[in-house]
């Protein structure tokens, strides 16, 4: 159940039978919950700048970052 | 809405500072290089000197690297009209009381890689232990992330441009650059910077 104001997207029929049948075996309580999941997880990638050691660590390797 | 703040912002934090970024090998020293040409004054401290890695020098200001740690930040103001390189990670971390213009260096990322595998190992310093393939993806995360900054801060402009375009086609990169940096630059200078000799980690596909 998805709470607070909602939106539609379009998606690829196939695809969303496919997140469908991963979503019931996964235990999600509806298909919209386990796409909200997915998608949240998959933003932290790009909104979280911080929590990126393998650049750091390249970077520090190269003489950018100290 | 974004617009008018950009355009407010501007007004109220003096010139901008241009600022030259993207992966580390993206080609970011070259783009400084026509830049210093075209009459852009750059701010560096010329600590990094050149090297086989960077033949035409790297124009660093070394503070910068600090910039993920660092609190007081108020030097960055000194490059108001001038270029600063700094990488795009860094990006998020230069502070808000500045208006920006970045030029984002965009490079294959296979080329980019195998460039920075042999600079770490002619370096002898430690490497990420991440696979290949996981460094590539935190590199395109690390890409949209600053794209995504760039479009979401008032007081940041981005412009892209590619490296190899840039070899193959010096003049139109040297004219888009310009044009993004207020059209006072001689492009000719510009232009002529461009050694196309030093494009040595090409992909293959």
């Amino acid at each position: 159940m998805l709470g607070g104001k909602t939106a539609k997207v379009k998606i690829d029929r196939d695809l969303f039978d496919r997140l469908r049948k991963v979503a019931d075996v996964a235990g999600y309580a509806t298909t919209e919950e386990f796409v909200a999941h997915v998608l949240e997880k998959e933003m932290l990638h790009f909104e979280d700048a911080g929590s990126d050691d393998d650049i750091r660590d390249k970077l520090k390797g190269l003489g950018y970052i100290s | 809405m974004l617009g008018f703040l950009k355009r407010t912002f501007r007004k109220q934090q003096g010139e901008p500072i241009v600022v030259v970024s993207g992966l580390p090998r993206s080609g970011t020293s070259m783009l400084m290089k026509m830049l210093d040409a075209g009459g852009m004054e750059i701010m560096t401290d010329s600590e990094r000197t050149a090297d086989i890695d960077n033949p035409k020098g790297y124009f660093e200001y070394e503070r910068v690297k600090d910039l993920e740690k660092e609190s007081d930040k108020s030097y960055v103001r000194e490059g108001r009209g001038k270029v600063l390189k700094v990488i795009s990670f860094l990006i998020k971390d230069l502070p808000d009381d500045n208006d920006y213009r970045v030029i984002f260096m965009r490079r294959n990322l296979d080329e980019v890689l195998a460039s920075q595998n042999k600079m770490i190992q002619r370096l002898g310093t430690e490497d990420s232990t991440a696979a290949e393939e996981a460094m590539k993806e935190a590199y395109r995360n690390d890409i949209v992330r600053t794209r995504l900054l760039c479009k979401n801060r008032p007081n940041f402009e981005l412009v892209e441009i590619n490296y190899k375009n840039t070899v193959e086609d010096p003049v139109a990169t040297a004219h888009s650059v310009n044009a993004f940096v207020g059209g006072h630059l001689d492009e000719t200078a510009m232009r002529e910077a461009v050694d196309s000799s030093l494009y040595r980690n090409r992909s293959k596909s």
